[in-house]
């Protein structure tokens, strides 16, 4: 290593990463999907009969043609129909009641509900020929009404199942409360907020490479959770388990979009079976415009309610949430949100609901932040009304209202048990980090000022949960000792760039006392660990750190074991340090290396179970508005993060830093704009769809306190999502601020010029009212 | 249609449809994967190659365009004796590269402005100005930024 940070580095930097597309495989078939172009129709006719004839394609699937071939010869299951979507039951995602009725066919049957749902699949010698035999394939769809709004949706006037509500599921935290409470509060804030569809938009796209051997199948994916994948995979084929190896080479970036099975892996995987070949999708960025999944897609309404002095009194928060044209994947998602609507604060009433509406688009799903970046943006959107409202400094508010240090474990009234927290201390550390009283200073001579533009600060407190959901938060680990003295570690993590390979052998080498160079990792194959669940909900550290320190002292007390069975002593007369066992009298020491090579080979597999984290934090936003061109300048982002103990505190600055990046896109230039037909306006991909590119990064400074976690003796918690979470809502509400407005509501995200100006233009606070 | 590419000093016969777009050649006809496609159409940089010098989306140019060009990519940026580029050094140095997807373009943009004009490191505008030419949504780009000016030092 030496000269590289990262022991991925190396291979990154040389053009030697692997990526799933840049596997040989020879006689490789390259799949193409041919997608409708409209959201939502009747599927009257496909002929795939002239891409058949095309030169170099080997084949072409359409839902009507499946009954015409014969029955797949490794498969259990009927080819004459592929087997539906697979729904996600992990933390609660999707449920049985919501799928009942409502099969997600791979391919398009007879009614197409959303734009890009594919009608054919052409596999060809390579990509070039499959698109050719893409582009003969002919097919006609009787448009229907689109619906792209949940409470559009919601009224049922279009249904996208027949005989079905388009409400797919219906939620609730905490217990409802009685109008008094709202009449008899000095003040209470109301207002709606849109959090609007939006693409994780990881660099690579979407990934997959079945290989068929023998009676076995490899399936190489840029994939979260490749157990899970295997597990997936085999219940569609029929298949026990140990037929088919999930490995995740290299991964492009996931950010939560990369943990499922999609229509085009069940296609791919049936298609290799059936051709008896190595196939392939490597998704492209423009059909990902139209078929990733999405993240957040809510319209929110909000009641907060507080007494003379600020103190909190009620919160209610009213969900409707996008869920997309399919429950599948995360029709139960918005209970992310409803979970930690308290926030930070110690609300004595929270009362969330959710209705999940299905609507003409592809399949909302977990991004980054998953849920609790709506949750911290309806409540810190709220909570600068409120000191709006009541004339209390932003800071002071959020201050009187803290759960403090000494309440933890805190119930909610949502129902989470929050771990540990020191929230005012976060916030403290944000303010003298920005400047706090010098910004608003200048804020003062601004508005003094007639000829200056107008700055706002905003301030954006946040609490998020990590780890998983109940039936979620364990993870598999083993640890094994070699002769040569190398130590491997395998767990059930699988990472898309977030450093494992450095982070986990340097935790285990800490642990054992072993020279860390002596460690190496192995993760994302099923083949080399029994069980595994994967990296989302910012688990890695957490979870999998802990798995990795758990199965470290195993292998300890297994080393110690031998030795007292070797020297004839008893397990408590052998001490352990710096990587060797030593009889606890006195005597020479023997590593590990030598141990095993007397008593044979030491491996230790288990299973570690993590409480949730509840990581938390405080972003604070400067920005200049320009009323006149509606431009938003931001002047300065802090971001302070807790995530309990760090294991790589450049691995979690960076992704700190990158993740604030993202919650810029959020609050300013990213989102999908449909058109009258449903059909998102994304047609020139990456020029359409504005992701941050440098030009809009102002400067950032990440800083961290630590409380830890005391769920796992490791007492790290989630890192990586909090600037999803915590820096929209504070430059949202810095615009707001700088606007002084009457009405927050008409800045729903994200804030172009367009809406800025035309918010510009509204009421503003009377400062004599 | 029978081409001879140069890449990384290596000569490549080839014969390839006119259709094919550089990158796609590089990376399966000269098995040269370092080289990714993040968009495919111009925006993102990712597939970004040096061509007789120059920084070019190799998504938006066709091999044959190339026949008898020299071609550079990340494979080609380590010295003869395999000793890392300044850059690839600094990257790793400044955490300018998490999945690391993104990063073979980012590299050749700043290569090709490096070899062209050493001093660019003195205008950090100038820096900014090729950061701003590509995507990377890992790293939020300041990391990238500060690898480029180490790298120029």
């Amino acid at each position: 290593m030496g000269r590289w940070t990262r022991r991925e580095d190396e291979r990154l930097l040389t053009g030697r990463g692997r990526y799933v597309a840049d596997m040989a495989v020879p006689g490789c078939l390259d799949a193409v999907f041919v997608r409708s172009d409209v959201a939502h129709g009747v599927l009257r006719t496909v002929d795939c009969s002239a891409a058949r004839r095309v030169a170099g394609v080997a084949e072409v699937w359409s839902a009507t043609d499946l009954s015409e071939l014969p029955a797949c010869r490794q498969a259990a299951a009927d080819l004459q129909d592929l087997p539906p979507v697979p729904h996600t039951l992990l933390a609660r995602l999707s449920t049985e009641e919501a799928v009942v009725g409502r099969e997600w066919p791979v391919l398009v049957k007879d009614r197409v509900r959303y734009p890009g749902e594919a009608v054919a699949v052409v596999v060809g010698e390579d990509r070039y020929r499959a698109e050719d035999g893409a582009a003969e394939v002919t097919f006609e769809i009787e448009a229907l009404p689109a619906v792209v709004k949940p409470a559009a949706a919601a009224e049922d006037s279009v249904r996208l199942f027949e005989g079905l509500s388009n409400v797919a599921f219906q939620g609730v935290a905490g217990e409802p409360m009685e109008e008094s409470v709202w009449q008899g509060a000095a003040a209470v804030v109301e207002a709606r907020y849109r959090q609007q569809l939006l693409m994780p938009t990881p660099m690579e796209c979407r990934t997959i490479l079945a290989v068929p051997e023998g009676d076995r199948l490899t399936v190489w994916c840029g994939h979260q959770m490749p157990h899970r994948l295997r597990r997936e995979l085999a219940t569609l084929l029929g298949w026990s388990l140990d037929r088919i190896r999930v490995v995740v080479p290299d991964t492009g970036g996931a950010f939560g979009s990369k943990s499922a099975a999609f229509p085009e892996f069940v296609a791919v995987v049936f298609l290799a079976l059936t051709l008896r070949r190595p196939v392939r999708w490597i998704e492209d960025r423009l059909e990902s415009m139209l078929t990733a999944t999405r993240g957040r897609g809510q319209d929110q309404r909000v009641r907060l309610a507080a007494d003379a002095d600020g103190h909190l009194l009620a919160y209610e928060l009213t969900i409707d949430a996008d869920v997309g044209a399919y429950p599948h994947l995360g029709v139960g998602l918005p209970m992310q949100t409803a979970w930690m609507a308290p926030g930070p604060y110690r609300t004595p009433r929270v009362h969330a609901t959710v209705r999940s509406v299905l609507t003409n688009t592809m399949v909302t799903y977990p991004y980054r932040g998953a849920g609790r970046p709506e949750a911290t943006i309806a409540l810190e959107r709220s909570m600068d009304a409120l000191a709006r409202r009541l004339r209390i400094d932003p800071v002071e508010l959020r201050r009187r209202n803290f759960i403090p240090p000494e309440s933890f474990p805190y119930r909610t009234p949502t129902g989470r048990e929050y771990d540990s927290g020191d929230y005012a201390a976060a916030l403290d550390l944000a303010l003298e980090t920005l400047g706090y009283a010098d910004w608003r200073a200048e804020q003062a001579r601004r508005r003094g000022d007639s000829g200056a533009l107008p700055l706002g600060i905003g301030l954006s407190c946040y609490v998020e949960r990590s780890g998983g959901e109940p039936g979620g938060l364990h993870e598999f680990a083993a640890v094994e000792a070699h002769e040569d003295g190398t130590v491997i570690a395998r767990c059930g993590a699988a990472p898309s760039g977030q450093g494992h390979e450095t982070t986990f052998p340097a935790l285990v080498a800490k642990t054992l006392g072993v020279d860390e160079a002596r460690v190496r990792l192995v993760e994302g194959d099923t083949d080399e660990l029994p069980e595994g669940l994967g990296s989302f909900a910012s688990r890695s550290a957490q979870v999998a750190g802990a798995a990795l320190q758990h199965a470290c002292g195993l292998l300890i007390d297994e080393a110690r074991g031998c030795a007292a069975r070797l020297w004839g002593v008893p397990v408590a007369e052998v001490a352990w340090s710096d990587g060797a066992v030593s009889p606890a009298s006195g005597g020479s020491a023997m590593g590990l290396a030598e141990l095993v090579k007397v008593t044979g080979p030491l491996r230790v597999d288990d299973r570690f179970e993590s409480g949730m984290g509840f990581p938390f934090g405080a972003h604070a936003a400067v920005v200049e508005v320009d009323p006149e061109l509606g431009t938003v300048q931001v002047l300065r982002v802090v971001a302070v993060d807790d995530c309990g103990v760090v294991l790589n505190p450049g691995v979690v600055a960076g992704q700190a830093f990158g993740s604030a990046v993202q919650g810029i896109g959020q609050a300013l230039y990213e989102g999908v704009p449909f058109d009258e037909n449903g059909v998102p306006q994304l047609a020139n991909g990456l020029l359409d769809y504005l992701v941050p590119t440098a030009t809009e990064i102002p400067p950032i400074t990440v800083k961290d306190t630590c409380t830890p976690s005391p769920s796992t003796p490791l007492g790290a918690k989630g890192a990586g999502e909090s600037g999803c979470i915590g820096t929209p809502a504070a430059i949202v509400n810095a615009v707001a601020d700088a606007l002084q407005l009457a009405d927050a509501d008409l800045l729903q995200m994200p804030l172009t010029p367009d809406v800025v100006w035309r918010a510009a233009r509204a009421p503003k606070l009377r400062e004599s009212a | 249609m029978k081409i001879t590419l140069t890449v990384n000093g290596r000569a490549y016969p080839l014969d390839v449809e006119p259709r094919r777009i550089l990158a796609d050649v590089l990376r399966e006809d000269c098995r040269l994967t370092g080289t990714h496609l993040g968009c495919e159409h111009g925006v993102c940089g990712a597939c970004t190659v040096l061509v007789d010098g120059e920084a070019v989306r190799s998504c938006l140019m066709l091999a044959v365009q190339c026949d008898g060009s020299s071609v550079r990519t990340v494979e080609g940026l380590a010295g003869p004796d395999g000793e890392p580029h300044p850059l690839q050094r600094a990257f790793s140095a400044e955490h300018a590269l998490q999945c690391g997807f993104c990063t073979p373009g980012f590299l050749m943009v700043a290569a090709g402005a490096l070899e062209a004009d050493p001093t660019i490191g003195d205008d950090p505008e100038r820096v900014h100005g090729l950061v701003e030419s590509n995507i990377c949504r890992c790293t939020g780009y300041e990391p990238i930024r500060r690898a480029i000016m180490r790298a120029a030092r």
